[in-house]
Formats: C-alpha cells, sequence, structure tokens
C-alpha cells in the first residue's frame, strides 16, 4: 500500500510540474514577448488553458496533502524550514490565479486591463522561481536540523537553505522548464504564423533550459555538492540526461516539423526524465541537511493511515482521471490520431 | 503580542476570508443552475442572463476560494507543524476526500464555463449540478476535520506519539455531523441572504426589476429554507457542545456558576476580571432546558474549571449572542417571504419590503463568522482538545508579526478588488439591453 501512496506522490509531482508548469509557463511566455506576440498570447492561453487552469493547479494540494498523511515527518521539516521560500510561493499562486479570472472575467475592459496582465505575468515567472528555490534547498545541504531554534541565528536556519547560489539556479531552472513546455505545447494549439512564433519561442527555451540545467550541474560539481555528486555518479540518472539529451534531437526535429502530439509527447518523457533523474540520484534520502540525509521511507505513518490514504487515492484517482481526460478531450487539449498538419 | 497570538490571529483572518469565499463559491452555483433550468423551461432570455452574470460570478469567487484554500492547506503547516506532524495522518481521510472532491468541481467548472453552444444541453446543465454538489461535499469533509479537533477520536496518545490510528473513526468523530449540517446550512442562509440582498437594492433602484426579481426569488427561497431549519441544527449542537465541551458551553453563555435549572442569559456585559455579567437578560431555567432537554438539569459554570483551561470568556459569548441574535432575524425574514410569497402578494409592491431585505445583506456572513468565532475561540487554549494545546503547536519561526500583516494587506486588497470587480458585474448587468 506504501507503494500505491508513492505512486500518487510522484504521479502529481510530475503532473504538477508538467501541466502546473505549462501554465505558469505561458506566462512567462507572455513576460518576456514582444507587445504584439502579448496579445496572441493572452487570447491563446485563454481558449487552451481556460478550462483546465484551474485543475492544473490542485496537483499542488493533493501532493501537499499526501505528504502531511503519509511523511509527516518529512512534511514537518520542509514546511518549517522552508516558511519563507512557499509564503511566497503561495503569494505568487494567490495573484496570478486572481489575476488570471479578473483579466479574462472583469465586466469592464479597461485600464485594469493592464494591472491584471502584469500581475499576471509577473507572479507567472516568480512563482516557479520559488518552488524551483524551494526543491533546491532541500537538496542543496544547506537546511540545519535543530531542536533548540533559539541558540541558532534566524539567517542559518530559515534564509540560508533557500537564499543560495544552488537554490537560484534549481529555482532558475524550474521557470526555464515551464517557459520550455509552454511554448512546447502551445505550437499545436494555433496555425499558421502563430505556429512558426511558438516554434521559435520552444526552440528559445530549450536552449535555455539546457544552458541553466548546465549551470546548476556545474555549479554544484564545483562546490563539491553531495546531491551534484552523488547525481554525477549514479549511472541510471546519468542515462536518464543521457536519453533526455538523445531526445531533444528529436523533439528539435518534432518543432521544426511541426508535429504537435509527438512533440508534446516527447515534452512530457524529457519532464519525467529530468524528475526521474533528480529523485533516483538519491532515493529514498530526498532531503539532504547539513546534519546528514533523511530517508523518505522512515518514519512514515502507520499502515492503518497508508491503507486508508491508497484507497481514497485510488478511489478519488479513478472518478478523477477519466473526468479530467474527458475535460482535456472536449475543448481540444489532447488530440488523439492527430498527425501531422504542417500542411495547413 | 507573542509569537503565538499572531499565529493565531493570522489563521483566524486567513480562515474568516477563506470562508466568506468558500462558502459564496458552494452555494451560488446552486442558484446558477436554477436559473439555467428555468431558461431551458421557459427560454425567457432574462434567465439566459442572470445565468451567466451569476457565472461570473461564481468563476471569481471559486478563484479566490481555491486560492485562499491552497495558501490554508500550506498555512496548517506552516503556523502549526507540530499540530499536523501528530494530527495530519490522523485526519488526513476526510482532507483527501476533499482534495478529490474539489478536483470534481474544478473539472466540472471547467466544463460549465467553456461549454455554452459546445456541450449538449443537459450535460451542460448537470455539470453545473455537479460543481454544487462536490463544493458542498469538500465543505463538509473540511468542516469534518474541524470537528475532530473538538471531539478527537480515532487514536490514543502513548508517550506522547498518537498511536493505533483508525482514520474512520476519526472522520466520523462525534461532532462531525452536527458542525457539517449547521455549517452547510449556515453557508446557505448567508449567501442566499446575501445576494437576495444585493438583487433587492438593485430592485429599489429600479433597474432591470424583472431580472432582479428573478434573482431574488431563487435565492431568497434557498437561503429562506436554510434560516428556517438552522434553529432546528443548532439546537442539535448545542446539545451536542454541552455534552461534549461544557467549558465552551459556560463560556457561550458566559456561566460562572455551576446550578441546576440554569438560566439562559441575552446580551449583558461580561466581566471576565470579576466573573460577573453585568445588563442581561434572564430567561429562567431556559439554559438547563435548551442544553440537555430538561428544566431542572444540572449546567457546569465556568468556576468548574482550572484557569489555564478557559477560553477567552467574553469574546466567545459576544460573538455567541451576534450568531443566534441574526439567526433568529433571518428566521423571521425568511418567514415574512414566504408569508408575502402565499397571502400577501401586495408587500412585494413595498419599497419597504426591498429596503429591509437589503439591509440584510451582509448579516449572514456576520453571524457565520460568529459562528465560527465561538467555536474556535471556545476551544482555546486547545488546538486538539484535551490533548494537544495551541501554544504546543506553533511554529519555532519567529517573526509571525510580518507574516501576519502582509496577509491582511494582500487579503483586504484582494477582498476590496472582489467586491469593486462585482459593483462592476451589476453595472454592466443593468446597462445591457435598456
Amino acid at each position: 500500500m506504501l507503494y500505491v501512496v508513492l505512486f500518487f506522490t510522484f504521479f502529481s509531482l510530475f503532473l504538477y510540474v508538467f501541466l502546473g508548469g505549462a501554465d505558469f509557463g505561458a506566462g512567462i511566455v507572455e513576460l518576456f514577448s514582444s507587445k504584439k506576440d502579448r496579445d496572441l498570447n493572452r487570447e491563446t492561453i485563454y481558449n487552451v488553458m481556460g478550462p483546465v487552469w484551474e485543475a492544473n493547479h490542485i496537483w499542488l494540494i493533493i501532493l501537499i496533502v499526501i505528504l502531511w498523511i503519509a511523511f509527516p515527518a518529512y512534511f514537518n521539516i520542509i514546511i518549517i524550514h522552508l516558511h519563507i521560500p512557499l509564503t511566497l510561493v503561495l503569494l505568487g499562486i494567490t495573484f496570478r490565479g486572481v489575476a488570471f479570472v479578473f483579466r479574462h472575467y472583469d465586466a469592464v475592459v479597461d485600464a485594469s486591463q493592464v494591472w491584471y496582465n502584469r500581475v499576471f505575468r509577473i507572479s507567472s515567472f516568480i512563482t516557479p522561481v520559488f518552488l524551483g528555490m524551494s526543491f533546491g534547498a532541500l537538496i542543496s545541504g544547506e537546511i540545519l536540523l535543530t531542536e533548540d531554534y533559539a541558540s541558532v541565528g534566524f539567517k542559518d536556519i530559515f534564509i540560508d537553505p533557500w537564499l543560495n547560489p544552488f537554490s537560484i539556479l534549481t529555482g532558475l531552472f524550474y521557470a526555464a522548464l515551464c517557459a520550455f513546455l509552454a511554448a512546447t505545447l502551445l505550437i499545436g494549439e494555433t496555425s499558421g504564423k502563430p505556429r512558426k512564433i511558438y516554434s521559435r519561442k520552444s526552440a528559445f527555451y530549450t536552449i535555455v533550459l539546457v544552458v541553466v540545467g548546465g549551470c546548476v550541474l556545474l555549479y554544484g560539481y564545483l562546490t563539491q555538492m553531495v546531491f551534484v555528486m552523488d547525481f554525477l555518479q549514479n549511472w541510471i540518472s546519468l542515462a536518464a540526461i543521457g536519453i533526455s539529451a538523445i531526445l531533444l534531437i528529436f523533439l528539435w526535429r518534432s518543432i521544426r516539423r511541426e508535429h504537435s502530439v509527438l512533440t508534446r509527447v516527447l515534452a512530457g518523457i524529457q519532464i519525467l526524465l529530468v524528475i526521474f533523474a533528480a529523485v533516483h540520484a538519491h532515493f529514498p534520502n530526498l532531503i539532504i541537511t547539513s546534519n546528514g540525509d533523511l530517508n523518505l521511507l522512515e518514519d512514515t505513518a502507520p499502515e492503518s493511515v497508508i491503507r486508508v490514504l491508497a484507497i481514497s487515492l485510488i478511489v478519488g484517482g479513478a472518478i478523477i482521471l477519466p473526468g479530467l481526460y474527458h475535460l482535456m478531450k472536449s475543448f481540444n487539449m489532447i488530440k488523439i490520431g492527430m498527425r501531422k498538419s504542417s500542411e495547413e | 503580542m507573542e509569537n503565538l497570538d499572531y499565529a493565531r490571529l493570522q489563521m483566524a483572518f486567513t480562515l474568516g476570508f477563506h470562508i466568506i469565499f468558500a462558502c459564496i463559491g458552494m452555494v451560488m452555483p446552486f442558484f446558477m443552475v436554477v436559473a439555467h433550468r428555468k431558461w431551458l423551461n421557459t427560454r425567457n432570455p432574462v434567465y439566459l442572463k442572470l445565468t451567466k452574470a451569476w457565472l461570473k460570478g461564481v468563476a471569481i469567487f471559486f478563484v479566490t476560494g481555491a486560492v485562499s484554500g491552497t495558501a490554508l492547506s500550506f498555512e496548517l503547516g506552516m503556523l502549526w507543524p507540530e499540530f499536523m506532524k501528530h494530527a495530519g495522518p490522523v485526519i488526513g481521510m476526510p482532507f483527501s476526500l476533499e482534495g478529490a472532491a474539489f478536483f470534481v468541481e474544478a473539472i466540472a467548472l471547467g466544463f460549465y464555463l467553456y461549454g455554452w453552444k459546445k456541450l449538449p444541453e443537459t450535460f451542460h446543465w448537470i455539470t453545473g449540478i455537479i460543481i454544487g454538489v462536490s463544493g458542498v461535499a469538500s465543505g463538509i469533509l473540511v468542516v469534518s476535520a474541524n470537528a475532530w479537533m473538538n471531539a478527537p477520536a480515532g487514536f490514543e496518545v502513548v508517550n506522547g506519539k498518537f498511536v493505533n490510528i483508525d482514520p474512520v473513526a476519526a472522520f466520523l468523530n462525534e461532532a462531525w455531523f452536527t458542525q457539517a449540517l449547521h455549517m452547510t446550512l449556515a453557508a446557505f442562509a448567508a449567501t442566499g441572504f446575501a445576494v437576495a440582498g444585493i438583487h433587492a437594492i438593485q430592485i429599489l433602484r429600479n433597474k432591470q426589476p424583472e431580472l432582479h426579481k428573478k434573482a431574488f426569488k431563487i435565492a431568497i427561497v434557498f437561503g429562506g429554507v436554510a434560516a428556517l431549519l438552522q434553529p432546528i441544527s443548532g439546537d442539535l449542537s448545542a446539545k451536542d457542545v454541552a455534552e461534549r465541551q461544557p467549558v465552551k458551553l459556560a463560556a457561550m453563555e458566559a456561566h460562572y456558576e455551576t446550578e441546576k435549572g440554569a438560566p439562559l442569559f441575552i446580551g449583558g456585559l461580561v466581566d471576565e476580571e470579576n466573573k460577573k455579567v453585568s445588563h442581561k437578560i434572564e430567561i429562567p431555567n431556559a439554559l438547563s432546558f435548551l442544553a440537555f432537554g430538561d428544566f431542572d438539569a444540572e449546567v457546569k459554570g465556568l468556576n468548574e474549571f482550572s484557569e489555564d483551561e478557559l477560553p477567552p470568556v467574553a469574546i466567545v459569548h459576544y460573538a455567541f449572542q451576534v450568531m443566534v441574535g441574526i439567526g433568529t432575524l433571518l428566521m423571521l425574514a425568511a418567514l415574512i417571504y414566504f408569508i408575502a410569497l402565499k397571502k400577501k402578494k401586495s408587500w412585494f409592491d413595498n419599497r419597504k419590503f426591498w429596503w429591509f431585505f437589503a439591509m440584510l445583506t451582509p448579516l449572514g456572513f456576520i453571524a457565520l463568522e460568529a459562528g465560527w468565532v465561538v467555536t474556535e475561540v471556545g476551544r482555546q487554549p486547545w488546538i486538539v482538545y484535551e490533548v494537544m494545546r495551541t501554544s504546543e503547536a506553533v511554529t519555532p519561526m519567529p517573526g509571525l508579526k510580518y507574516s501576519f500583516f502582509m496577509y491582511l494587506l494582500v487579503y483586504l486588497s484582494l477582498g476590496l478588488t472582489v467586491s469593486w470587480l462585482m459593483l462592476r458585474q451589476i453595472k454592466v448587468l443593468n446597462q445591457s439591453n435598456d
């Protein structure tokens, strides 16, 4: 049963990184676009992501709830030590969510739209950066566990783990990943000239992604970080990154030829490989602190709790996933059997 | 003030904010699907216009409720990490089910919002119903987790650890049914009267009266029925609290002395230092009857409990008075409406009638917030009643003062923006087709 729970933990993590990431990315792409492209993007993402954008973000809630129920000791450390960056993430989620709705559902369209757009774009960028920084903090080895909070400085416990070059690079890496995902997914939603624009953006963000990802590993290597050193010595993780690098070639080809379905599948596989490589390198010690590693599978909730949670997740999943699939299909977000449509 | 006080203030403020949006987001879909059904049956375009206007409201409230709810799911841990560490696994079941229900709601909302003219009419309408039903289910599940804090069940404490956890028993704790019933009715009453009140104001201003009268009727029927049922649910809750949390009951009533045939105090000023209540109205034996169904039953007073187990009495007492007072007023208002509907149609032409309902607009939500103050402040100093103190649960991180003021600023501006957006919605609604 623990494995059912673990499956759903990583399943929601993957879907959040993938779907939520694409959502954040849409705002990032818009932020770094010319004025003309911005208007195009605004309409495109309303049509494409509007129906599911809220559902995309619920994966985060599911993930948090699973963590606190099944892995309370882990959750406890995350939530105490990352209080500040997670608060910033929450602010970002709040501003982004309301700005998206305001800009599309305000009855009067006037100058306030400028503000909704601005808030939407900026928080779309900042939120994934802080999310990435929080994740970076967990593996940075900077978290300082203590029983006696008063005797250790505030900065050492609550600031340093996430406000350091490695965590910041990880944050930028996740933001680049989001932008890459969004640009890639949007290729298939458009045609004609906009399609060319998104193809170009997708290629651009792929380069950014690879460069930032390289910086994360290089920085970690140069400073001899535990996680990065282990990552570089783990053959399976390296193989996963290698495969993802090879697949990038196919992805680029697919982007150039404007295959929308294949491009999406390949983009999804990229995310899966990146998460797999990162998690596998240190599994099950997913939090690395300055006083040692913490094992996810030790100190889990009792079996009775895990059992009920697993059943709830299976039942919930059986209701939600088909619903979500139909929602996406009804609004043409999943295009089954759609072959290359570059002839348009 | 200490860190703990700021943590409590932040929790109270963010919950209080979330509750308003969550209730509206959970109840308004029902109004919307009724208007939608009437459009499908009558093809009167006014109903379509109303449905779409309410739909925009639902979308805005749903998202505000959803993001503030996301924030809360983190805040529970951020502010009360020790509580979540021990209690998280125990109360996980309602939360995981709530996650699922909320997800269903978001999916249904996606279908409904974007499904106009794209989905078959009946299927589209049914997705609207699913929004409402799953919203209510989410609400009930979250309240069940709160009820567990009042009536802890499904675990044992051994050496400071929670063991022998039975998540189902924790979920079906003694308080969940009465609390969930009371809260669901309160959500319908508060939202019903608030929506009806806003439309009553438009009727007074004589803007699009046909549309607003139809809107008023739908909202007030839901709100009115809930307000009429609420006293029954309130009685169940009071008897339950009397049994399980005598100290909370005593604080609600500001009842210091233990006595048989205890009187009910209405109003009054609480003097916590001298343990006295002045300027009150006393109804002999009524408290004993309301709490235990027996005019001579013994009701424990606050003096029976040690100082470090007492909640802040005055706040709880005043909040309780506000809740019951407004609840009674709304019940009478509901009666007035139904009498007008059945016997006295002429009242609908009287401006005083619409003025009356316009004045009631905010009251339901004030009562709802007061009710949460009663249940939450009344449980203090415990976070889990008689198991864990709030002071033991709070985060070790200092400086929560800044976090509190930040949330205060952000949510206040958010609340103001949403209100302003609603005014704009109404303005546009009134301008069209004139």
